[in-house]
């Protein structure tokens, strides 16, 4: 008796790759006073006082910094929210 | 929440509505033009934009509206509570921004951080008198984060 052909299961290959991070980065500007990015921080990223001033003078010291990482669609839309503050901030894929 | 109190004389009242006047209107175009947008989806992009443009264009009209109910000497312009302290905010960093890109594109960053040297005799009359208004509207935003959020300056 024929020994039925048991079909091999196909070996699993699946790569798991982590999902792209996505920076929201601010870069210096000239206009807005420092007290005033402190603030669109705390309204915008909702972290207190110290953590928004420490992120502030990062990016008056190095002229941009990233302020938050993680999903495209959230960092899509701190990215809107801090530009309706009227700070220069951009989207970029994680390297 | 007590009400927030912006006060000035009303000669600057009269100097900045004058100005408002004139650059408001586009403040909303160069705070559009200004942001980098993400291009890659049409749609997405779209949105941003018009999300931009509609929340400038409320803001010129808040502080408009705002400098002209601000009567008697001196001027007081009371604003009811935080969401519209916030927008306040918003708004008179965006007539900066427009004075920067219109009024003093000729000026450099660096001289425009420490404006205070600039305001002589070697400026034309009306970027001075620009320049004065520029500081005033930082004023103005200084005194409402020091009611609004104290913790956020040094």
């Amino acid at each position: 008796m024929a020994k039925p052909k048991i079909k091999s299961e196909p070996k699993a290959s699946t790569q798991v790759s982590a999902a792209p991070h996505w920076n929201v980065v601010v870069l210096n500007d000239p206009i807005n006073y420092q007290g005033y990015v402190v603030v669109a921080f705390m309204n915008v990223l909702r972290i207190g006082a110290p953590e928004a001033k420490r992120l502030m003078r990062l990016i008056h010291a190095e002229g941009r910094a990233t302020v938050w990482t993680g999903s495209r669609e959230r960092a899509e839309m701190l990215v809107l929210e801090l530009q309706q503050w009227h700070l220069d901030a951009r989207l970029e894929a994680d390297a | 929440m007590p009400e927030l109190r912006l006060t000035m004389t009303k000669e600057a009242r009269n100097v900045l509505s004058d100005l408002l006047r004139l650059i408001a209107p586009a403040a909303a175009r160069v705070s559009v033009n200004r942001a980098d947008v993400p291009a890659a989806d049409e749609d997405i992009a779209g949105f941003w934009v018009e999300t931009l443009t509609a929340q400038a264009s409320e803001e010129a009209r808040l502080l408009a509206v705002a400098f002209a109910g601000a009567k008697g000497d001196p001027a007081v312009i009371v604003l009811a509570n935080e969401a519209q302290g916030q927008a306040f905010l918003r708004a008179l960093s965006a007539v900066r921004l427009a004075l920067r890109d219109l009024v003093f594109a000729d000026i450099t960053d660096a001289q425009l951080e420490h404006a205070e040297d600039l305001d002589d005799e070697s400026l034309p009359t009306e970027k001075r008198h620009a320049l004065a208004c520029y500081a005033c509207f930082g004023l103005l935003q200084q005194s409402l984060i020091a009611q609004l959020y104290p913790e956020a300056l040094d």
